[in-house]
This record gives C-alpha cells, sequence and structure tokens, in this order.
C-alpha cells in the first residue's frame, strides 16, 4: 500500500501545487489549512507522513507536531518551509520533525525525500547540515552525556559533504561507506540533536532567537 | 495600580478592577487589613503569568465579593475586633462609589448619565455609586470637621476638589492614553512607509518584470533572486551598508552568478570571518569557481560551501555536472583555473579540484589562518 501523506500550509495555492505533485506517488488523506484543524484530522486519520509548513499563525508547525506527538507517536513530520533560517530549522527539529526541506524544492526529491521519512530515516537538506554543524561546532561535552553532545568525526564529515550539495549515494561513495551507514549516521545526529541539552547548543539557539 | 495585584484579581474574579481596589482601600480602615492583604496576594502571585479567560456574570461576582467583604466585617465584629465603624462606611461608600461611576470604558459619567442610549444596569449602578460617594464624603466631612474642627471654608474647597477630581479623573487618564496611542500609531505608520518603499524597489519591481517576461526561466531566475534579497532583508542577513563578513560577501557574489549565468547557488555557511585582505582574495577566488562552473559543468545548480574553524577558512564550490579530467583541461579552463589558483597562492591559501568526467567538479580553496 502506498504511503498515506497528509498536508498542513497555511498557503492554499501552494497547497494545491504539491497536492498536484505528489497525488501520483502517494496517498494523500487529507490537507489542511490551520493548525487546529491539522491537529484534529491527523489524529483522526493517523497518516504515515506529515508534510508541514513551519511559519504558520497559531503556533506554526511546532504546534501541530506537539499536538499529536502523545496521540500518534508513529506520525512522521517532514518539514517544508519558505524560511530556512536556524531558528526555525532547529526549533522544528527538537520539536520532533524528522527532517527539512525548503519549498524551492525539486518535486523527485520531495517525493524521494518522503519516501526516506516514511522509512525511518532523516532527512538533511544542505542548509540544516550547515546549521548542525555551526551549532555543535567547538564542542565541549557536558558532564552528564559527553556522547549525546558531541559529533563523531564521521558523522561531521557526512554532514560536511551533505552541506556540500552532495546526495546520499554520492556521500557513501566518497567516504567509501555505504548508504545505509550514511543514513544511520544521519539518524544519529538528529538523535543528539533532539535530545542534547549541550550548553553550547543551547546558547547557540538563544543568539539566534530560538528556545 | 501599585503591583497590579488588584488588577489580576479583577481578571480572574471577572469583576471590574475598580470594585476590587475600593474592596482593599475600604480594609485598609481595619487596622491596615487591607494593605497586608494586598500585600499577600502581591507576593503570592508575584510569578503568576496571568493568561485568564474572564467570562463571568459581572454583577453575580461583584455580589458574591461584596457578601464576603460583609461576612469577613461580621466576622470580625463577631470576634470583638469592630474598627470604626464610622471609618469603614466612609471609606468603603468612598471608595465604591468612585468605582461605580467611573467606567474607563464609557465616555465620562454625565454623558453616561444623559445619553438615551445607556443600558439601564449602568444607568442604576451610575445613580447607586454617586449616592454612595455623597454620602461618603458627607460621612467624611463630619469627622473631618469633628475632628479638626476645620472652617467651613476649606472644607468647602477641598470637597469641590475632590468632585472635580472624581468626575475629570478618568477623563484626564483617558486623554494621556490617548496620546499614547497616537504616538505608537504614528511610529507604526513611519515603518509601514519605509516597509512600502522597500517593497516598491524590491518586490514590486521584480513582479512588473516577471509579467513583461515570457522567458519561465528567466521568470523562475527572477523570483529566486528576489526570494533571496527579500529573506536577506527580513532576517538581516545582508547588512544595510558595507559587507563586513565573509559569509555575507559570498552570498552576494552567489546572488550576482544567479542573475547572471540564471543559475541557483544553493549557499550554506558553517562559521564565519571578518573581510580582510586575505579572506576577499578568497571570496574572488570562490566567484571565479562560480562563473567556470556556471559556464561549463551544464549543472542546473551549484552548491557553495564556506568553513571556518579556528585556524583554517575553506569554501566549497560544488556542482554535479558534466565533469572534467584535471589533468587534460582545454585552455580556456585551463586559464580560469590559474586564476583561481594565483589568487589563492598570492594570500598563501591552496586550491584543490576534484574532477572526473561524467562525476561533476568541486573546487576547495583552503586558507590557513
Amino acid at each position: 500500500m502506498s504511503v498515506a501523506v497528509y498536508l498542513v500550509d497555511d498557503h492554499r495555492l501552494f497547497l494545491s501545487g504539491v497536492r498536484a505533485e505528489l497525488s501520483e506517488d502517494f496517498r494523500i488523506v487529507g490537507a489542511a489549512y490551520d493548525v487546529d484543524t491539522a491537529i484534529e484530522e491527523i489524529r483522526g486519520y493517523d497518516p504515515d507522513v506529515v508534510l508541514i509548513d513551519v511559519h504558520m499563525p497559531e503556533g506554526g508547525g511546532i504546534a501541530v507536531v506537539q499536538g499529536v506527538a502523545e496521540t500518534n507517536p508513529d506520525v512522521k513530520f517532514l518539514a517544508l518551509s519558505v524560511s530556512d533560517q536556524a531558528e526555525d530549522v532547529i526549533a522544528m527539529i527538537r520539536a520532533g520533525a524528522r527532517g527539512y526541506v525548503t519549498k524551492t524544492i525539486e518535486p523527485e526529491e520531495l517525493a524521494d525525500a518522503i519516501r526516506r521519512i516514511n522509512a525511518g530515516d532523516a532527512v538533511f537538506s544542505p542548509r540544516l547540515a550547515g546549521f548542525v554543524l555551526d551549532a555543535f561546532a567547538g564542542a565541549i561535552p557536558s558532564e552528564d552525556d559527553p556522547e549525546l553532545d558531541q559529533l563523531t568525526s564521521r558523522e561531521k564529515d557526512v554532514l560536511r559533504l551533505i552541506a556540500r550539495g552532495f546526495a546520499y549515494k554520492q556521500v557513501a561513495r566518497k567516504l567509501s561507506i555505504s548508504v545505509k551507514t550514511v543514513e544511520t549516521h544521519v539518524s544519529s545526529v538528529l538523535r543528539k540533536l533532539q535530545l542534547s541539552n549541550r550548553h553550547e547548543l543551547a546558547r547557540w539557539a538563544s543568539k539566534r532567537r530560538i528556545v | 495600580m501599585i503591583a497590579g495585584v488588584a488588577g489580576g484579581i479583577a481578571d480572574s474574579l471577572g469583576v471590574r478592577d475598580g470594585y476590587v481596589r475600593a474592596s482593599f482601600l475600604t480594609l485598609v480602615t481595619v487596622w491596615g487589613l487591607g494593605g497586608v492583604l494586598y500585600l499577600a496576594f502581591w507576593l503570592a502571585t508575584l510569578e503568576r503569568v496571568d493568561d485568564v479567560e474572564v467570562e463571568m456574570v459581572e454583577s453575580r461576582r461583584a455580589m458574591g465579593l461584596g457578601m464576603a467583604f460583609i461576612g469577613l466585617l461580621l466576622l470580625m465584629g463577631a470576634l470583638g475586633m469592630w474598627p470604626s465603624a464610622v471609618l469603614v462606611l466612609t471609606a468603603g461608600a468612598l471608595s465604591f462609589g468612585t468605582a461605580a461611576i467611573t467606567d474607563p470604558s464609557s465616555p465620562g459619567p454625565f454623558a453616561t448619565l444623559m445619553s438615551p442610549g445607556v443600558e439601564k444596569v449602568s444607568r442604576v449602578r451610575l445613580i447607586l455609586g454617586g449616592l454612595l460617594l455623597v454620602g461618603g464624603i458627607v460621612m467624611f466631612a463630619t469627622v473631618v470637621g469633628q475632628v479638626f474642627e476645620f472652617g467651613i471654608v476649606f472644607l468647602a474647597v477641598f470637597l469641590t476638589g475632590l468632585g472635580i477630581l472624581i468626575a475629570f479623573g478618568p477623563w484626564v487618564r483617558r486623554l494621556l492614553a490617548d496620546l499614547g496611542r497616537e504616538r505608537s500609531e504614528r511610529i507604526r505608520q513611519e515603518e509601514r512607509a519605509e516597509v512600502a518603499a522597500h517593497l516598491h524597489d524590491s518586490v514590486l519591481q521584480t513582479l512588473a518584470l516577471i509579467q513583461r517576461s515570457d522567458d519561465p526561466q528567466r521568470m523562475a531566475m527572477l523570483a529566486r533572486h528576489q526570494e533571496t534579497e527579500l529573506r536577506d532583508w527580513l532576517y538581516g542577513n545582508m547588512p544595510l551598508d558595507g559587507v563586513d563578513r565573509v559569509s555575507t560577501a559570498l552570498r552576494q557574489a552567489a546572488a550576482r552568478i544567479e542573475e547572471d549565468f540564471q543559475i541557483p547557488v544553493d549557499v550554506v555557511t558553517v562559521g564565519d570571518h571578518a573581510v580582510d585582505d586575505r579572506s576577499r582574495a578568497v571570496v574572488g577566488a570562490a566567484s571565479e569557481a562560480m562563473v567556470n562552473a556556471a559556464k561549463h559543468s551544464g549543472a542546473e545548480r551549484m552548491s557553495l560551501y564556506l568553513e571556518v574553524t579556528d585556524d583554517r577558512l575553506e569554501v566549497y564550490v560544488t556542482d554535479q555536472g558534466k565533469g572534467f579530467d584535471p589533468d587534460s583541461v582545454p585552455g580556456d579552463r585551463k586559464g580560469i583555473r590559474e586564476s583561481i589558483r594565483s589568487r589563492m597562492q598570492r594570500v598563501g591559501g591552496s586550491v584543490d579540484i576534484e574532477s572526473e568526467p561524467g562525476e561533476g567538479t568541486e573546487i576547495l580553496m583552503g586558507l590557513p589562518l
């Protein structure tokens, strides 16, 4: 059965465009223009993947992610936004989204990202990779969980290549590892980004008006 | 008024804050109980963030408050702590009367009383409040007159002053508030004019260009260029006067490439560095590399990546185009490559070119710091 996708975006024009692009490859179970409708319908439909806009009135995409986190923990979120400012990206990921792409993404790449998210992987756009490297730069691990607060050198290598515009397959070849290993590294970075409460990350975030 | 306690309690009870304030004032005469209570509420609510929704019936709430108040007085009477009844009554009549006739949202007590469209409730409230107030003033005058034996002239002046204060106080306060509102409105207008001016010069011009263009690729590029510029303006990536960071200089260089060659450049930066003679050379070299990729790679887009660490500045220009064999480059490409290389060498940096036919090209420009 094809992947059940739900769309949330307050720009109707954009929404209908995405819907048209994706309806061949996926089962679009519904769409919402506002936060409240989105939360209610996602709870009811329980889709596989939700494509969610970050900037919306009444709390934005984060409110939706948090609103269904307890009732539907298996729903996976892919954030999609016209703005790829650091604060938006990091706040969305820390709220629980498993990936972030910009609205300028090509339709095939978007379809690919949805499949990847559905398979449980993380989707890192070049910008997101850059922000993560920036956030974890100059790492001094905290006392409680040093492993969570630092990126391994391999993880940094993977992120750098993604930031330089390489696809996962090319990253794998350049580092002489399998695509699966690249995905494992990216998922691990995602976990660190969501769970780390490292000092620098918090400070970096607040410096950029997040938190 | 002091710490917002009365206002806070009024919000959560759903009554007008004037009544709550009046309760506190009246209770002050009971051995300062009102003051103590005020302080207690203030301390208890120091941390509170107020976001209470008020949808209660005001009169029922006010009645409850009044009953609690009277009950408290009776209780104290039963315990033998009866304060000076006249003092309590005077303070109560004065403060509750004032609270009843001063409604900040109404046009003023006299206008409210005269205009025909006013609700019956508010008219009754006004009359009762007025009676209370007059009674309170008379009682006050009596007490003061007995105790201090003031002359009747002084008393008259005092009462007139009090009356004027009560009648016009809210109006004066509203006037001041209006002035403040007007000022912030004017500031908003000025900001809006500034935004409008910027949008006119940038977005509107671009939209006009797009309408006149019938080349889809050109339209897409115009849109993308405008998007980048608008976002930089909105989020302050682009300083208004002069470029002093390498990341900003690279972004501008990439924007120029997008414009000149109609090819999107994805810019990602990690860390940053001030623009100086050496780093300016890197920006120049990166521009050359982007021109190179735009002209020869045949790729639909390219990436620009900047990473600055403590001891090193690196810029990658990457495309997924047709690539080439670096060992056997055609003459014209060699020229560009050398210009990149010589720029970097002059400032003590290095250039690495990684490319294979069919595999895209990546040019790394590194500078030790």
